[in-house]
């Protein structure tokens, strides 16, 4: 097997750094060889707050995906996440003198004319996403390569963030000489094996909950209409249960994965959890009802904000949408599909990494979702085959803001 | 300060008021126009302040005397008189109203600089601050209240008794610092009277104030990050409450080196928090050395009834609104706005040389008779409770205490849902 068919995705999260070694296969499908895995520190929110433990934590984990798959690692896909995020819709336009033939070159000058617009100074573009090519008002054409026109114009998902947060968790990982194809936004990345090529074309709404924050991503016909960043996740449920039953964390947390459940209250069985006695903690009872409560108020909330965010990027975009697809760490909490699907009004599945094989308890496991999705966005960004899908061209007009960034 | 020190007075009251003077005395040496009145001995000779007026105690007769004379000849030529003292013990809340009584039959803008008692001192207290409150907020132009529960809100209740009232103090001289600061504003960009007496001049308004210092290369986040978790921008559970208020005064104050981008920066944070009805007046002064830290000051208010008509001592101050309106727009579109008249906290000011930025002058005009908030009674009768049941330990961001906070729509996520939404719960019982 040649040495450009292994994809490494590298996901360093808020509860722990996952590192995906996986083979690309010649059936397209992605193959897993092996995962490793530190849990994570210094890192809040999706973002790096200490470089050195960081690193080191990092350092373990690559290490660890060596040892398990016997392939040396060179180079690696890397996620990113946090609050810094943004993205908007933006259509470039290009007028065509005497109707010629349409070329690359245009197809690239149409996007760098929708990246002219304003983002904050210390922003940078992380993604710049085809959505659509329209060509002298005909509109959604699906290779506008060759076809005669005066004008083309063409919309496009743009995400950016912070420039300097982007470059620590570059940093990070170039100081353990190894080398980045490229920096991939998380959502998009868990999306690729979590949403199906027709959930993506019927409008799906992917949320990923991580430990620190939950991402979330808006397919409408194909193509990613909205994304976003909330720094909230798992960590908060953990903290809320904390604050309101007055338990140490990591008491909060056992109890979260032990107990858990985000369904609402008022159908509760009720009754009382009895903690034991353990040598760093004082036994007690804690009321189940109360322990319900705290987290169904702040799963429901993270889904109400999530709505309102997609129902103010655009109208009647929800309406468009016809499946919430829940992955992540947090999707394994108890209840909560149900929680999402009283928000959202439509039906709720739980998913974790589909259309890949290897080891199954790996991919499935939520939470390595967009570990996973790095390997397979790796693979459509470099195959070159024909591209059969949207999705599958799009990917060649992402930034390659690493490679930019070292020019 | 580009103006005369002596034509604006700063009144320190009571024991309350002539401790924060003397902290004031301490933290900027060269400032004039100090002048601690009380009617303890021991504690006006222990003060370092220099003018001194002292009010005999027991004899009401005798004692409106000597605020008339003493007092009246003290306050004479000067164009402003900020008063600042703790409500609720009989001193502070007798000298209080009866100096701005007499300031303001001098035909002087009096403002008042006041902390409420905190509610372990008592019931009693509380009440009588209450009732001096409304005075002083009927008599001054502008009241700035501290509600010293408020405060504790912010640091946790295992914080000593004499650390609670260091803190209000602390808080108390901010407050002076900002009245004062904000008062004295030149130059281009600057918050007039009017806006002050705007935004506390209404009776039962509830004021909203944060301070932040930091110095360093991120000194502006810094310090608005500071004045942004001040206990008294945040109401528990409901995150900010700058989104409450139609007007914001911010006050930066620091080297000359403060930029136009980090004005714009911190201008446009504070947009995003308060919301596009706001509006935000921005007063810089930009005179310290390179290298002295930079403070942030933010005044806002929300609630509280509409004022009775314009007196015919305030009509300068209309007239100042008017050709001196530093809106944000105004930072925005002009920076070469000519240099104002020297006297800034003075009657005149030169008439505005650019007309485009003056968006917000309409509703700024007579303010007087702006009508009440879009939150009207409502938000006073709640913002009332709020301050007298505040419990200690509600406002908690647990393990994220530390960390930068997720701030969606305003609301400061990092605090428990079940908190904000005010839920009740079973706390565990102890084995």
């Amino acid at each position: 097997m040649a040495n450009e068919q292994i994809f490494v995705g590298l996901e360093i999260g808020t509860t722990k750094i996952s590192v995906i070694v996986a083979e690309a296969r010649a059936d397209d499908q992605i193959s897993i060889l092996g995962v490793g895995e530190t849990p994570s520190r210094g890192v809040r929110k999706g973002e790096i707050v200490d470089m050195e433990t960081v690193t080191e934590c990092v350092r373990e984990a690559i290490l660890d995906a060596e040892d398990k798959t016997n392939v040396e690692i060179g180079n690696v896909w890397v996620a990113i996440t946090g609050a810094h995020l943004a993205s908007f819709n933006n259509r470039g336009s290009l007028a065509l003198p005497g109707e010629r033939q349409i070329e690359t070159e245009d197809l690239e000058a149409v996007e760098v004319n929708a990246k002219e617009v304003a983002i904050p100074t210390p922003n940078t573009f992380l993604h710049t996403i085809l959505q659509a090519y329209h060509v002298d008002g005909n509109q959604n054409v699906i290779d506008p390569l060759k076809s005669e026109g005066a004008l083309l114009e063409a919309d496009f998902h743009i995400v950016h963030g912070i420039k300097t947060r982007i470059h620590n968790t570059l940093r990070c990982i170039e100081s353990l000489k190894i080398g980045i194809e490229d920096v991939v936004l998380s959502s998009l990345a868990s999306a690729q094996v979590v949403l199906s090529q027709d959930q993506k074309n019927y409008g799906a709404l992917m949320i990923d909950i991580g430990g620190g924050t939950t991402d979330y991503l808006v397919y409408i016909d194909g193509a990613i209409r909205h994304s976003g960043v909330l720094a909230l996740g798992g960590d908060h449920i953990t903290n809320d249960i904390s604050v309101g039953l007055r338990l140490p964390i990591a008491r909060a947390e056992l109890l979260k994965i032990e107990e858990g459940s985000a369904s609402d209250p008022a159908v509760s069985q009720g009754g009382i959890i009895s903690l034991k006695n353990d040598p760093r903690f004082l036994g007690c009872d804690v009321d189940r009802i109360s322990l319900e409560t705290i987290i169904h108020l702040r799963v429901k909330e993270i889904f109400e904000l999530i709505r309102r965010d997609i129902e103010s990027s655009g109208e009647g975009m929800m309406d468009l949408i016809r499946g919430v697809m829940i992955t992540g760490g947090c999707s394994k909490l108890k209840g909560i599909a149900q929680v999402a699907e009283e928000v959202f009004d439509i039906p709720v599945e739980l998913t974790r990494a589909r259309n890949v094989s290897g080891a199954t308890q790996i991919f499935e496991d939520p939470q390595y979702s967009t570990a996973i999705g790095l390997t397979k966005y790796a693979r459509l960004v470099t195959k070159n085959i024909a591209p059969e899908s949207m999705i599958d061209r799009l990917a060649h007009g992402l930034g390659n803001l690493f490679k930019k960034r070292s020019r | 300060m580009s103006t005369s020190p002596s034509r604006r007075i700063l009144v320190g009251v009571g024991n309350a008021g002539v401790t924060v003077l003397d902290l004031l005395s301490v933290e900027c040496p060269g400032m004039t126009g100090l002048l601690a009145v009380n009617n303890d001995r021991d504690s006006l000779n222990a003060s370092i302040v220099r003018e001194k007026i002292e009010v005999p105690e027991g004899d009401p007769g005798e004692g409106f005397r000597v605020i008339d004379e003493e007092f009246g000849r003290t306050v004479e030529g000067a164009s402003a008189v900020i008063l600042c003292g703790g409500l609720g013990g009989e001193t502070g809340s007798f000298l209080l109203t009866a100096l701005a009584i007499r300031a303001k039959s001098a035909g002087l803008t009096t403002m008042a600089c006041v902390g409420m008692p905190f509610s372990f001192e008592g019931k009693h207290k509380r009440d009588l601050a209450e009732r001096s409150l409304e005075k002083l907020q009927e008599i001054c132009d502008a009241v700035l209240v501290i509600g010293n529960d408020q405060l504790s809100g912010g640091s946790p209740s295992i914080a000593a008794v004499g650390e609670a009232f260091v803190l209000s103090d602390r808080t108390l001289l901010a407050a002076l610092l900002a009245l004062t600061g904000m008062l004295s504003t030149s130059g281009p960009v600057k918050i007039t009277r009017a806006d002050i007496h705007n935004v506390l001049g209404k009776p039962g308004v509830l004021t909203h104030f944060g301070f932040g210092k930091a110095e360093g290369s991120n000194r502006l986040h810094e310090s608005l990050e500071r004045a942004l978790k001040s206990p008294l921008l945040t109401m528990p559970g409901k995150g900010s409450t700058l989104k409450e208020s139609s007007m914001i005064l911010l006050l930066l104050r620091g080297a000359k080196d403060i930029s136009f981008a980090e004005v714009q920066a911190v201008v446009g944070k504070i947009e995003q928090i308060a919301g596009d009805n706001c509006q935000i007046k921005v007063g810089v002064h930009a005179d310290g050395p390179l290298g002295s830290p930079l403070e942030l000051y933010l005044l806002a208010s929300s609630g509280g009834t509409v004022r009775k008509p314009a007196k015919p001592s305030e009509s300068n101050e209309t007239g100042e609104t008017n050709s001196s309106n530093s809106s944000i727009s105004r930072i925005g579109t002009t920076g070469t706005i000519g240099t104002k008249s020297p006297q800034s906290t003075g009657g005149y000011e030169m008439p505005p040389e650019h007309s485009e930025g003056e968006k917000g002058t309409g509703e700024l005009f007579p303010n007087q008779t702006k009508p009440a908030s879009k939150f009207g009674k409502k938000a006073a009768t709640a913002s009332k409770q709020m301050q007298g049941t505040l419990a200690l330990d509600t406002y908690q961001r647990g393990r994220f205490d530390k960390s930068e906070p997720t701030i969606v729509e305003g609301e400061d996520l990092d605090v428990p849902t079940f908190l904000r939404k005010g839920i009740k719960l079973n706390t565990p019982t102890r084995k």
